[in-house]
């Protein structure tokens, strides 16, 4: 049942904190066969909410446990319970073994926090969960990250309490001013509110979310906070905490408003393909390959924020696709830049060279960087392709200019992809300082693991569309009604 | 003899009162200014319970609460100014500076 | 007629608590004097044992049917039970942080007790007083108390200072309510129990209610210095450094708390009549709180000044609540008022057990705590993220709940200002945090690198324990287990007589 989901990470926290490693890795591949339990349990064709549970909690306060999980959350739980297990087995790589039960700890704490937010069905335990995620990553971040990590962490504590504060305030409006008992989602019934409160309404919570994905102009907290955080927290941040957000953007912005959803959507059409270009600019211009992940994340979300605007059936299959891919391929990337880093010990593109080179290079690992760059770019037969087509075609028919620019985008993906790659792996070692210590099988897997996902969804989509198709098309045509 | 005559004679004394509290340099004339304002008050409620309510005189019991409060008030008040000027050999107000902004 | 009718009539058993307070102070005081000093290793206990058995009267007097006492004098209603109930938990963490501190400063603990208890019985009865008499006695006892107690180092000059200063200013106010109390007693002509002062004044024509805002304007800036709202809460800053570190504790939480169970009698009972006044008049106070206390306490360096502006900001939100004036707001404001005692007394608890252990107070000197005193860090930092308002602890139900209450009553405004302030006070507790848990061993600072070794057992250090580990857990459950305290503070209102007339909220029916 969906409380496990919660429960298991949680215990995990506090297990770990005292124990050694093995028992933090336990924990998270429990929670990865608890969601492959859930997935199991779901039914495909059913559109609503499933494995229900309900428990008032605070009546006064409206706040209640409310659980569900539907087609739009199902994807974001798997994705979140394998990128867990994957960063906590992968994590000795960057983290050194001082504090590294903490590090365990506060990622499982993470994880507990946003699988509650995916399966909750109340507004206020969605927000609850939201901003217990503050300070654990806060810490993650300042206390394993680079040079400016305090600043970095700062900024975006700062950011995303923000953001919590807007979404808050979206939140006691909804819940003041359209009349409901409490806070449980299908309690909320925003429609019969003049146009103008619910434009008011979805604004801040756009804006709430915005900022958290985040999509430009609000991005600005990104860049310092996933190139200090190490590999395993930027890979938490930019695969599992950003798909809060766009979750969000879903199910509160599409799902709870589809009256006034036409009236922002070209609007938000015109700030993804901004994000689109502008990430894919930034990142064309970056001399440190971690930065240059770092933006190619800004820009992949706005990917998902076209097909969430386009709101066809099609376009929003294709933006929870988007979610999980760009979840698999960012961990993919940061993963194989935090080897890179660790092992050469440095990210930046005018030193780096020749890496492909068998003998005194990494091979392996650039070469998955090459399958890394070319998902990302959406190279047909990898992870990266599906989504992205579904999402140019669904948003076509409604926003073609946008989805012109977006397309360029992808271009423009494959520009820095090849510069990066083109500096990075193929050139000449330089014999002088080219004694890099060798990277084990143990801290190969993860990263083969990833590889294994990326072909496998690549080459057979229709496992990562199937699970959403029926609860987007019920969405979609809520909106149309 | 109005009440109203009352009234103004306490509310100039408190003012009097309030003046010498902002502007004394010395601890023991702040404290002096604090019982002038006590004292106004202690002459509203005799004014009061005199024309308004001669039956129960409520205002005049009140009035006995308040000296004795006061008389409380400044002997504590004097004790800390004996406990300071044992430390710091001064009472002047401007002196006292060491808890800052 | 005889004691015990005399007693019945008089419904003495309505300060029961009180009384076995005021029995504790006695007791306490008269053993010190005829044992010595060798009895300050246990009568600390004794008053603990005293105060919680008050605690317990209290808790059986709940639901009373006739809570009027003294013909009209006290009143012990539910909601002066709560706020007496505070009072007297914040004096018994205070003695158990004063055991090992009074100790370690030399001064004498047998005296430092009875007056603390007399400021606990001043804070009682100001609680449930509802006549102009009553209140201003009570008022008097708590605030002289307190000011012995802030000087109560007489070596330390900066405790002298802070003495000097609180008393002056805190004499001036308290002269400037009785003020404003004396024209309440003229206005409603000759009453001075509050219900009949409030019907008084309500039957004043326009000419005369200009009056009742003067009367308004005097006995609001009394209030406001009690709950060190700004501009009157000049004195805090200064007081909070200067006093030791346990009065400080007590002043924050005990002193505040009867601050605003005066503020809630005074202005609902006697100024229905001026309400739109004093709702703005309040709700002045609480936006200027709210802004200056949270970004003042940006700039500070040293903990006690930087929790003393976390207290005005923190007052702000509660005024909030206040100025709702549905059952829900007030309900909101004292949930508030019982969650903010745990983590408030929690975080000095950890401050005082710094304090003994290091001799210092500033924040640059917590860098690297996590080394040396994991306990230690590990409540400090969820009381301050308590206090900040991050979940899953109590501050952040609390705080969702007065935003909640606010919102439904239409402070939309209000509202939003509390919701900016509170992340600009995340950044200023994170701070404090970020000294401890992620500042690196070769950061330490020198306070941290001669941290004395770990130990419990000289005598006070025990009761310290105790008292920072339970207001921990109190602040890191309470809040997801809040649904007994949401009913206690929602039935406080509900079941006190004076809120009947208050809306319960203005959006529909709840539960």
């Amino acid at each position: 049942m969906l409380t496990l989901l919660i429960l298991i990470p949680l215990a995990g926290s506090l297990v770990a904190a005292w124990l050694p490693r093995a028992w933090a890795v336990g924990f998270a591949l429990a929670t990865w066969f608890e969601s492959l339990w859930v997935l199991q349990q779901f039914d495909l064709h059913t559109p609503g909410l499933q494995l229900l549970e309900y428990q008032p909690w605070l009546p006064q306060l409206g706040l209640n446990y409310s659980l569900g999980v539907d087609g739009l959350s199902l994807p974001l739980v798997l994705l979140t319970s394998t990128i867990t297990l994957l960063v906590l087995w992968g994590a000795p790589l960057s983290i050194p073994p001082e504090r590294r039960q903490l590090f365990n700890s506060l990622v499982l704490l993470a994880t507990s926090g946003v699988m509650a937010s995916l399966v909750a069905q109340n507004l206020l335990m969605f927000l609850l969960f939201y901003e217990l995620e503050l300070i654990p990553f806060y810490l993650l971040i300042a206390v394993w990250g680079g040079q400016r990590r305090e600043y970095a962490a700062m900024k975006f504590l700062i950011y995303t309490a923000v953001s919590g504060i807007l979404i808050l305030g979206g939140f006691l409006a909804l819940g003041g001013l359209s009349g409901s008992l409490n806070f449980d989602y299908a309690q909320i019934h925003p429609e019969h509110l003049s146009q103008r409160t619910q434009l008011l309404i979805l604004t801040l919570l756009l804006v709430g979310f915005a900022i958290k994905i985040p999509l430009v102009p609000f991005h600005t907290w990104l860049p310092d906070a996933y190139v200090e955080a190490p590999a395993p927290v930027a890979i938490l941040l930019g695969g599992v905490l950003a798909k809060l957000g766009t979750y969000g953007l879903v199910r509160f912005g599409l799902g709870l408003f589809p009256d006034t959803w036409h009236l922002i959507s070209p609007g938000l059409a015109a700030v993804a393909s901004l994000t689109i270009i502008f990430g894919a600019l930034a990142a064309i211009a970056q001399k440190d390959i971690k930065r240059m992940v770092a933006y190619s994340s800004v820009g992949h979300m706005g990917y998902v924020l076209l097909g969430v605007a386009a709101s066809t059936p099609l376009a929003l299959v294709g933006a929870v696709a988007q979610m999980v891919s760009h979840g698999l391929v960012l961990a993919f990337l940061f993963y194989l830049v935090g080897v890179i880093e660790v092992k050469v010990g440095t990210r930046e593109l005018d030193v780096l060279n020749g890496l492909l080179n068998p003998l005194r290079g990494l091979p392996l690992t650039s070469a998955m960087l090459i399958a890394g760059g070319m998902a990302s770019a959406g190279i047909p037969g990898l992870v990266g392709f599906i989504p992205e087509f579904l999402i140019f075609q669904g948003s076509f028919s409604a926003f073609p200019i946008p989805t012109l620019l977006a397309v360029l985008g992808t271009g423009l993906t494959a520009v820095y992809f090849v510069i990066l790659l083109n500096r990075t792996c193929f050139g000449k070692l330089d014999n002088h300082t080219s004694y890099y210590p060798a990277v084990t099988w143990q801290e190969h897997a993860p990263a083969l693991v990833l590889t294994g996902l990326i072909l496998w969804f690549g080459i057979q989509p229709s496992w990562l569309v199937s699970w959403s198709e029926s609860t987007t098309a019920a969405l979609i045509a809520a909106i149309n009604l | 003899m109005h009440l109203q005559f009352f009234l103004l004679l306490a509310a100039a004394l408190f003012c009097i009162g309030v003046y010498g509290l902002i502007n004394s340099r010395s601890a023991v004339r702040v404290l002096m200014c604090i019982e002038l304002m006590l004292n106004a008050v202690n002459l509203n409620l005799m004014a009061f319970s005199n024309f308004l309510d001669p039956q129960e005189i409520r205002g005049q019991v009140f009035t006995v609460f308040v000296i004795t409060i006061a008389a409380a008030e400044a002997a504590v008040g004097l004790a800390i100014v004996l406990s300071i000027y044992r430390n710091r050999d001064t009472v002047d107000m401007e002196r006292f500076n060491l808890l800052k902004w | 007629m005889d004691f015990a009718s005399l007693a019945a009539q008089l419904n003495a058993g309505a300060i029961l608590p009180e009384v076995l307070v005021t029995v504790t102070l006695l007791g306490v005081l008269t053993i010190d004097l005829v044992g010595g000093r060798s009895t300050s290793r246990w009568t600390p206990y004794l008053g603990i044992a005293g105060l919680l058995g008050a605690l317990g009267a209290l808790y059986y007097q709940w639901g009373q049917a006739n809570p009027t006492a003294f013909l009209g004098e006290f009143n012990a209603d539910p909601l002066s039970i709560v706020f007496r109930g505070l009072v007297v938990i914040a004096a018994a963490v205070t003695i158990a942080m004063s055991i090992r501190y009074v100790e370690q400063t030399g001064t004498s603990l047998g005296e430092f007790i009875p007056i603390l208890l007399t400021a606990t019985l001043g804070g009682m009865f100001l609680s449930g007083a509802d006549e102009l008499v009553s209140l201003y006695v009570a008022l008097e006892t708590l605030s002289i108390a307190s000011y012995l107690l802030t000087g109560y180092m007489k070596g330390d000059p900066r405790s002298n200072e802070a003495a000097l200063k609180y008393l002056l200013i805190g004499a001036a106010s308290s002269a400037v309510f009785l003020y404003g109390a004396s024209l309440l007693y003229g206005l409603s002509g000759g009453e001075t129990r509050l219900a009949a002062i409030g019907a008084a004044l309500s039957t004043l024509t326009p000419q005369t209610a200009s009056g009742a805002v003067i009367a308004l304007v005097f006995v609001a800036a009394g209030i406001a210095f009690k709950i060190s709202a700004v501009p009157f809460h000049q004195w805090t800053p200064d007081v909070y450094e200067g006093s030791p570190t346990p009065i400080t504790a007590f002043l924050s939480v005990g002193s505040k708390a009867a601050g605003f169970a005066l503020a809630t009698r005074v202005l609902v009972v006697v100024f229905p009549s001026v309400l739109e006044q004093w709702h703005f008049l309040f709700a002045a106070l609480a936006v200027l709180s709210m802004v200056l206390g949270n970004v003042v306490a940006l700039t500070q360096t040293s903990m006690k000044r930087l929790l003393a502006y976390s207290s005005i900001g923190q007052a702000g939100f509660v005024i909030l609540g206040l100025v709702a004036g549905t059952a829900e707001g007030y309900a909101s404001m004292v949930f508030y008022l019982i969650v903010y005692l745990f983590m408030n007394l929690g975080a000095f608890t950890a401050v005082v057990l710094f304090s003994l252990r290091t001799g210092t107070d500033q924040i640059s000197e917590y860098a690297g705590l996590y080394q040396k005193d994991p306990l230690l860090t590990l409540g400090l930092s969820l009381c301050l993220l308590s206090l900040g308002g991050i979940p899953p602890m109590a501050g952040f139900f609390g705080k969702l709940y007065l935003f909640w209450a606010g919102w439904q009553a239409g402070l939309y405004g209000l509202v939003l200002l509390g919701l900016v302030t509170s992340v600009v006070s995340i950044y200023y507790y994170v701070r404090v945090v970020k000294m401890m848990v992620v500042k690196e061993p070769q950061e330490m600072s020198e306070a941290v690198k001669n941290y004395p070794p770990v130990t419990w057992s000289l005598p006070g250090l025990r009761a310290l324990q105790v008292g920072l580990v339970v207001m921990v857990l109190v602040t890191s459950l309470g809040g997801i287990l809040s649904n007994p305290l949401f009913r206690l503070a929602n039935s406080s209102i509900t079941q006190t007589p004076l809120f009947q007339a208050v809306p319960p909220s203005i959006a529909n029916s709840r539960l």
